[in-house]
């Protein structure tokens, strides 16, 4: 939309449509599209669209339910406060990469078996450690076998 | 992946707390096989096939007859009493653990004194075998074992 005019410039103009001119400016508009006929044109021009834009907004306003709205709303509401407090929310917890972490917690807990069995099958020496002994009989030997390193302890009833 | 990091931490540090005093309030299950070893026909009682291996590796009887098998559950400190042939008693009491061993004081007594006395450390799962006593032409040997439960 060109104008010879040059005094006002359309974004003006079109504040002056929206109301949103200061008072002073507004009245020096007012003046100026009482005998400026490009400007008037401009404004109502523009006066027409924003009518249009009101008024279909306004129909789109009225086509909305209020109490379904006000529902809705609701259940959002709701929704979003469960999934804040959910301590199952898995794909929260885990994030874009899962497959990292879920590794992560795998090799960490094979790690803590492996230590925990090895030290639980594997414990060194023989099977008996003897601290102490204390008999009458003069002949006491403390054996220990080859394979399974199994403590004998022999005394001679004698 | 900071909060991540901290949960993993975490189940690590409750593993590793819980691993150490596994063993700190436990019962400990004892067995003890009492043996009678000749050199009567050979014989091997199925229920010695765990240590008959070893015992064979080191003595050279043929008969190996289990004459009694007793399960005790003994908390720390706790006297197990096992009557033996001949007049004795074979006395077993778990006192504590040292790491991954059991401490026994193990008492063998005669017409009520004591003729054999000793302290083990016993590798848990595992056993001891102590022997000597004469039997009807043979030996009585003991085979004790602990766990911690």
């Amino acid at each position: 939309m060109e104008k010879k005019c040059n005094d006002y410039t359309p974004e003006d103009i079109s504040s002056f449509v929206d109301n949103e001119l200061p008072y002073s400016l507004y009245h020096a508009m007012e003046q100026h599209l009482n005998h400026c006929q490009d400007c008037k044109r401009l404004a109502e021009a523009y006066t027409t669209m924003s009518a249009f834009f009101s008024d279909h907004a306004h129909q789109e306003i009225l086509k909305i339910d209020p109490a379904k709205l006000e529902q809705k709303l609701a259940h959002t509401l709701e929704n979003s406060k469960s999934k804040k407090k959910s301590p199952g929310n898995i794909l929260g917890f885990f994030g874009k990469k899962i497959y990292f972490k879920l590794a992560s917690i795998s090799i960490v807990a094979i790690l803590m078996i492996s230590l925990y069995t090895f030290h639980e099958d594997h414990p060194s020496g023989p099977s008996a450690i003897v601290k102490s002994v204390d008999t009458d009989f003069a002949s006491v030997m403390i054996i220990e076998t080859q394979k399974e390193q199994h403590t004998i302890i022999w005394f001679s009833e004698t | 992946m900071i909060r991540f990091i901290k949960i993993i931490l975490l189940l690590t540090g409750i593993f590793c707390f819980f691993l150490q005093p596994a063993f700190a309030e436990s019962q400990v299950l004892t067995e003890v096989q009492v043996i009678h070893a000749s050199t009567e026909p050979l014989h091997v009682d199925p229920g010695l096939k765990k240590i008959i291996h070893e015992l064979q590796s080191v003595f050279k009887y043929t008969s190996y007859r289990l004459i009694k098998n007793q399960r005790l559950n003994l908390g720390f400190h706790q006297r197990g009493q096992i009557p033996l042939p001949g007049n004795r008693t074979l006395v077993v009491i778990p006192t504590n653990m040292e790491g991954k061993r059991i401490r026994y004081q193990i008492n063998i007594r005669k017409n009520r004194q004591s003729i054999f006395q000793t302290q083990v450390l016993l590798r848990n799962n595992s056993s001891i075998t102590i022997g000597g006593p004469k039997f009807h032409n043979g030996v009585l040997l003991f085979n004790i074992s602990g766990s911690v439960r």
